[in-house]
């Protein structure tokens, strides 16, 4: 009796799980982006801080620094576009990486006076681990996204237990662009005590209105993942690469079935120090490893970014051993080669021990035809560029003169 | 997860850990606890787990044990808590043999040896349910009913999002789980071996 009793509760929830099953939402193509044409420069007669411009006509991209929190070390900077058009950034500070008085502070940049407001905390570990319920030694990576109703959404790292490999992504959500913020949720995507599993670059938009957030894993394996997200949930992922010689994808989307990813390597060092590519056909359902991008990388974060038109920017240190060096490239929506725009920072004239460290840049559009950029500068100030249109436009011409100058072959070195 | 469910979540987390201590103190004991001391014990220690304490700790003793192991299995939480609180008969040796083999497999692919995640068809994948159907069907068959009705609760509280995850392979197995196989199943090999060797001693032909 017992065991007949047992079978149908079984046969019960048999059914139970094919209805749950079915009411789950098939995988959907990449949104389209929106065609966007490319408009006439914009007044940008804000000073330049930094470099100079090949025109004297075209405004050099404007230089800003984050506001300081007076942390001792700052990383991880992300940039979000607001819908009033101004920007949120958010990075993580603190005494050094992995302390425990690591915080996610956010600020605003305003387009029109080119300043940014004073820093906010969006998170501390203790809110994270009372709204998590479980403790939290650490936060990491900070990186907003937007989802399909509008709302801000912020996934961050937490570890628990040990270092980076440790890490899990929880995420909080904004109703109010990031003034306040909802009680953390955990995202659950690995089987082993859902351990190490990190963001780093932008989440796309599926048709559907959900997301593909790329993430990596940097445990045993060292491989990225893409998980697709409605609002707090992974509702499925698929894996970009494996092994372990590549994390932190950035997806560049060509079309709703195509993408391709790069990753920043974190091969052996006998291995090429170039960047590791992933592509898919079909939306992100399956990745094929394909040929390196000829582009060194020393094991450190790239930043892409598409614009309306297909020209597409790459933010990275072209180099195979440290990070002394940062630099933009561009690429037009059908070439194959990437070439240098713009040296962002260049210390190689500098003795090792006095170089500093540019890394983890971050690339987003606010419109479409412009740029933000923010990267680590000496993991004490995080550094913000914004590119114009007009810039862009003017980099962009350069890059269809015939055999084009020394600089642009620096990125297919 | 709605919030209060993080409640829940910790409540569950506390109880196992009452069961745990129970289950430890009684395989320390030379006496054989009664069932309503066994519920005591768990219901005293899962108290301690739970409800704050104080003493320099942020939070409760089980949030902390459940940052590092996350929300276990239903399969392993609800074998473990009839085990030391309901009258029950050792798990059979095949069920620990099952767990072992999948887990053999199904960790090293899915902490991202090759392109194969098996991990993945846990969020929508109709094998997997019918696999894990299947397996509890054999339970049943071989007539331990209570695999049946374990099996059938996680798949229950995979399909009403009892934890965090989506995914029905968090319900069914996790690393403590494979673990626990792994160790009973060498234990109570090791427990035949030395019955057969006591019982050759006893009865050989001399």
């Amino acid at each position: 009796m017992s065991r007949v009793l047992s079978l149908c509760f079984l046969l019960l929830t048999a059914i139970m799980g094919f209805l749950h099953l079915d009411s789950r939402p098939a995988w959907a193509p990449f949104a389209e982006l929106a065609p966007i044409v490319i408009e006439e420069p914009i007044d940008q007669e804000k000073s330049s801080k930094t470099q100079q411009s090949s025109k004297p006509n075209i405004a050099a991209p404007i230089s800003n620094w984050l506001p300081d929190t007076g942390a001792a070390s700052v990383h991880a900077a992300s940039l979000i576009a607001m819908k009033d058009g101004a920007i949120r950034a958010f990075w993580f500070a603190g005494s050094r990486e992995g302390a425990p008085d690591v915080i996610i502070n956010s600020a605003v940049y305003d387009p029109q006076s080119a300043n940014w407001s004073a820093p906010t905390v969006v998170i501390d570990r203790l809110a994270a681990q009372s709204g998590l319920s479980r403790y939290i030694a650490k936060l990491g990576n900070p990186v907003p996204s937007r989802m399909a109703d509008g709302r801000m959404q912020l996934f961050f790292v937490t570890v628990s237990i040990g270092g980076w490999a440790g890490s899990s992504i929880s995420t909080i959500i904004s109703d109010d662009e990031g003034i306040t913020w909802s009680r953390p949720q955990r995202l659950i995507s690995s089987p082993f005590f859902n351990l190490s599993t990190l963001v780093k670059s932008p989440a796309l938009p599926f048709a559907d209105g959900r997301l593909g957030l790329p993430a990596y894993h940097e445990w045993i394996g060292r491989f990225g993942e893409f998980l697709r997200i409605e609002a707090t949930q992974v509702i499925d992922k698929r894996r970009m690469s494996s092994g372990r010689s590549a994390i932190q994808p950035v997806v560049f989307v060509k079309d709703p079935q195509t993408a391709t990813a790069l990753f920043r390597q974190t091969r052996s060092s006998e291995l090429a120090k170039q960047i590791p590519v992933s592509q898919t056909l079909d939306a992100g359902q399956t990745w094929q490893s394909s040929e390196d991008l000829s582009i060194a990388n020393p094991n450190s974060a790239v930043a892409g970014l598409t614009l309306g038109n297909g020209i597409r920017l790459l933010a990275l240190n072209n180099i195979e051993a440290g990070r002394y060096r940062l630099v933009l490239l561009m690429k037009p929506a059908q070439a194959d080669q990437w070439q240098v725009v713009r040296v962002l920072e260049d210390e190689e004239a500098l003795p090792n021990e006095q170089r500093k460290e540019f890394s983890y840049p971050y690339l987003i559009s606010a419109n479409g035809n412009d740029a933000h950029l923010a990267y680590t500068w000496d993991r004490k100030k995080i550094r913000h560029l914004y590119f114009s249109p007009a810039w862009l436009m003017q980099a962009y011409e350069q890059l269809a003169l015939p055999a084009s100058d020394a600089n642009s072959k620096q990125g297919q070195r | 997860m709605i919030d209060w469910m993080q409640n829940l979540a910790l409540i569950e987390m506390a109880i196992t850990c009452g069961v745990i201590v129970t289950w430890l103190a009684q395989s320390l004991s030379d006496r054989t606890f009664s069932f309503p001391v066994k519920w005591f014990m768990a219901a005293l220690v899962t108290n301690i787990f739970f409800w704050p304490l104080g003493l320099g700790m942020e939070l409760p003793l089980a949030a902390y044990v459940r940052a590092v192991t996350g929300d276990l299995s239903i399969v392993l939480t609800l074998l473990l808590w009839s085990s030391v609180l309901l009258p029950s008969r050792p798990t059979s040796i095949s069920f620990k043999l099952a767990i072992i083999l999948v887990s053999f497999m199904f960790y090293p692919l899915a902490l991202g040896l090759g392109m194969i995640d098996p991990y993945a068809w846990g969020y929508s994948s109709l094998g997997l349910l019918i696999g894990v159907l299947v397996f509890a069907l054999v339970c049943g068959i071989t007539g331990w009913t209570k695999g049946v009705w374990i099996i059938a609760l996680a798949i229950l509280a995979w399909v009403g999002h009892w934890h965090e995850s989506t995914n029905l392979w968090d319900y069914v197995l996790d690393p403590l789980l494979a673990i626990w196989a792994v160790m009973a199943l060498a234990n109570s090999m090791q427990r035949k071996r030395r019955v057969k060797a006591r019982s050759g001693y006893l009865f050989r032909a001399g």
